[in-house]
């Protein structure tokens, strides 16, 4: 079963992401800021990581680049979720190393596919 | 010619000689040869004669000749001082012949000077006719508008620059420029606007409002600029102000949605788990308010502000990059634009500043001195790369420089401002490949206009009287500015004694510019002093000024520098120049008020002059040449300034036509005259 880390300040956004992606047949864990997403992934590196950019402390970007800058870590699969719906934000998080972008409000059923399609292909992105 | 008791000396000790020589001649005769008394007479009569013939002839000269003399030579001072005055009188003694010749050149000139008057009046009229027109445009435009020279002098400034600058002691004709906005970008980006008239902006910090200037070169002789101001405080301040609460609520209605979204399908897919259906139904509760309450805010939000303002403008990224290019010259970093140049969509002055401010902070944090800015096209987006020899930028260094202000100012727009004003984002591109440079990204709004801009037409000449732009550069050398255009201050005080070492202090100081060789008549200093002293009823009895009157004035460590101010570059000018100065130089009192500059004397030119005319006083002078003081106006000290001013501009030609052109002629004339015993 694909592990999944949900990473996310709205505690509603995390309840409903939790069990969903568990509907979806993912085994799930969620953190609330970067710092907790740092310690659950250096316990257990997920298959994939669902991360929103709006964080306190830490910004979603900064963690990104710091995964990115750790070989372990280098090639983790990362969807990003922003309620910033500009395509700017967008370009950015793919420059920075991003292999997906979801703006919220988003269909579920659309982010599972996206999950899935990259879990079978991390390369395919976009 | 040698002056009048020269002569009179010359002349009796002449006759003194002869006599003494005659009558020891006559002694000696009278001893050695005892003449009969038929002889003795003649003999006596022959010793005397020289003596009396010297006599005769000395009174004969002075009045056929001398006398004529100092008349012609007086008659020529007030010819060439004011030539068209009446009361010519005629010629006397052995230069009556001269008469018809003199009447002949005196006619010959003044009706040459009538036919340039009336060509120079034809030729006012029409330029007055235009500047009235200029004037009534200018009058009429809202905008403020200021034109300035070459050396940043002020030229022009229309009705609402003065209604701008209306608390502003700097706004003026010929001050500098710096005076009114003392900007070094502004002073920079003058000196390096493009020749071909292409408008550049600034966005200038007031202590309590934004100023945007378009400037613009003008390609006229005098090769000065075109300055349009805006207050764009209001609008920046409401700008910004709107762009930051429209950013702060959109992410969070979207977050709202999204939970709310998430929520409702779990919700749809729960079944079995009562205990998390219920946390689910109070998600969507929570977030249905939330929601409710943000589109609240958002409705209210987009009432009060008309969407459709926009404050992008069309901008070629090589005019950018030029300025950009001037502005770090200061910083001592190199700017080298790359790419194909294109068309952006920008706020120019914002974005300028915020390029400015970007490269201080990657010059400051990792010591780069050579940034190269690449122009690189999208499909909807110009990229503005900046790239750099060095280490790449971290995400985290640039998350804080977003929160930077671009001025020192409490009410200056932010980096991330700026950012959100052009739908625009930062990020840093470490480098892709081995030995390239890393990079920091700014993605702008690309604009629909694809073509190069086309060379402007040359504008059309300029047509107002703008000769202060001739006048040479204030850093030249002060010496071989020619006098004519030298500006000058000339003033006088008024004391409340004449021993100013023993404690006599100044009780009125006022002065007057004149610039290009015209007394301005509107551009006065006049201000009384409270000398902190009683006024001696002597000293009253001349100025007529009172204890009374000088009760409320401020003392003069406080007038000082207001008048050090209004001196400016100029040059001080005044009657008997070592009393004022004096004056002024036992009030000194700090860096402010300190005068320095050089000093021309009335009294020294009028005697070099005319050595050998009597009377140099202000009053003499001013009967001479036939200057008038408005009644009341003598011994006030703006008055005697104004007089002075007016003698100074007499003497002016005359000293031209003496060979003395320039401050340093005219410097060495004076120090000449100092040196010379006086009568």
């Amino acid at each position: 079963m694909p592990h999944v880390l949900v990473v996310d300040d709205e505690p509603n956004i995390l309840l409903s992401l939790e069990f969903l992606m568990q509907q979806a047949g993912f085994s799930v864990a969620t953190a609330p800021d970067a710092e907790r997403a740092l310690e659950l992934i250096g316990q257990q590196c997920p298959d994939l990581l669902l991360l929103d950019i709006s964080l306190p402390g830490m910004s979603g970007f900064d963690l990104l680049e710091r995964l990115r800058a750790d070989d372990a870590t280098r090639h983790l699969p990362v969807v990003m979720l922003t309620a910033h719906g500009r395509e700017v934000e967008k370009e950015k998080g793919m420059a920075l190393g991003a292999n997906d972008y979801v703006t919220k409000p988003f269909s579920t059923r659309e982010l599972v596919s996206r999950v899935q399609t990259l879990l079978a292909d991390p390369q395919q992105g976009g | 010619m040698p002056s009048r008791q020269n002569l009179l000396g010359l002349w009796l000790l002449l006759t003194g000689t002869c006599l003494v020589t005659g009558l020891g001649v006559l002694l000696w005769l009278e001893s050695a040869l005892q003449p009969s008394s038929p002889i003795r007479p003649v003999l006596w009569c022959l010793g005397l004669a020289p003596a009396l013939l010297c006599l005769l002839l000395g009174w004969l000269l002075e009045r056929r000749l001398f006398r004529p003399l100092r008349q012609f030579q007086v008659l020529l001072a007030r010819l060439v001082a004011s030539p068209d005055a009446q009361g010519d009188y005629p010629l006397e003694g052995w230069l009556r012949p001269l008469q018809p010749d003199l009447d002949h050149i005196r006619d010959g000139w003044r009706l040459d000077r009538a036919r340039i008057h009336a060509a120079h009046t034809q030729g006012a009229q029409a330029a007055e006719r235009i500047q009235q027109e200029l004037e009534a445009l200018l009058q009429v435009l809202d905008l403020p508008l200021l034109i300035c020279d070459r050396h940043q002098r002020l030229l022009l400034f229309n009705p609402a620059a003065a209604e701008m600058f209306h608390d502003q002691p700097g706004l003026g004709l010929g001050r500098p420029l710096s005076q009114l906005l003392p900007h070094p970008s502004l002073a920079d980006a003058l000196q390096h606007l493009p020749e071909d008239g292409t408008p550049h902006q600034l966005l200038l910090p007031g202590e309590h409002h934004w100023l945007r200037c378009q400037l613009r070169r003008l390609g006229a002789y005098h090769g000065g600029a075109l300055i349009t101001l805006q207050d764009t405080t209001a609008a920046l301040e409401h700008d910004q102000r709107w762009r930051r609460t429209l950013a702060q609520l959109l992410p969070r209605l979207r977050g709202h949605c999204g939970s709310l979204n998430s929520a409702t399908e779990a919700l749809l897919q729960v079944a079995g788990n009562p205990k998390l259906k219920q946390r689910l139904e109070r998600a969507i509760e929570q977030e249905s308010q939330a929601l409710a309450g943000q589109v609240e805010q958002l409705t209210h939000l987009v009432e009060a502000h008309q969407l459709s303002q926009s404050s992008l403008e069309e901008t070629w990224s090589n005019d950018l990059c030029g300025a950009l290019k001037a502005q770090l010259v200061q910083q001592k970093v190199s700017l080298t634009p790359i790419g194909i140049p294109a068309w952006m969509k920008v706020d120019g002055p914002a974005l300028l500043a915020l390029l400015q401010l970007l490269i201080k902070q990657l010059s400051t944090a990792l010591q780069v001195n050579q940034v190269e800015l690449e122009v690189l096209l999208g499909n909807r987006r110009v990229y503005l790369d900046l790239s750099w020899p060095g280490e790449a930028l971290s995400e985290q260094q640039l998350q804080q420089w977003r929160s930077l202000p671009l001025f020192d100012e409490p009410l200056s727009p932010r980096i991330e401002d700026v950012l959100e004003q052009h739908g625009a984002d930062l990020w840093s591109l470490p480098p892709q490949q081995p030995g390239q440079p890393p990079r920091l990204r700014l993605p702008l709004p690309a604009s629909r206009r694809g073509i190069e801009p086309l060379p402007r037409p040359a504008p059309r000449p300029e047509f107002h009287d703008f000769s202060i732009a001739d006048l040479p550069a204030p850093s030249s050398d002060l010496a071989e500015m020619p006098l004519q255009q030298l500006e000058m201050v000339v003033f006088d005080t008024e004391t409340t004694g004449l021993d100013l070492c023993r404690g006599d202090k100044i009780i009125s100081l006022a002065a007057c510019r004149i610039l290009n060789g015209r007394l301005l008549a509107d551009d006065a200093f006049d201000q009384r002093v409270n000398p902190q002293r009683p006024i001696p009823a002597e000293s009253t009895a001349i100025h007529h000024l009172t204890d009374a009157d000088v009760a409320q004035s401020p003392p003069i460590e406080v007038v000082l520098p207001r008048f050090r101010h209004y001196v400016g570059n100029g040059v001080l000018v005044a009657h008997n120049a070592v009393f004022d100065l004096l004056a002024l130089q036992l009030s000194e009192s700090g860096e402010n008020s300190e005068f320095t500059m050089p000093v021309l004397d009335t009294l020294l030119l009028s005697r070099a002059i005319d050595p050998s005319l009597e009377g140099h006083g202000l009053d003499a002078l001013a009967e001479r040449f036939e200057l008038v003081f408005p009644p009341g106006t003598r011994h006030t000290a703006l008055g005697d300034a104004r007089v002075t001013a007016e003698l100074l501009l007499v003497l002016l030609p005359r000293l031209a036509s003496r060979g003395v052109h320039t401050l340093g002629d005219v410097l060495a004339l004076q120090r000449r005259i100092e040196q010379e015993p006086h009568g």
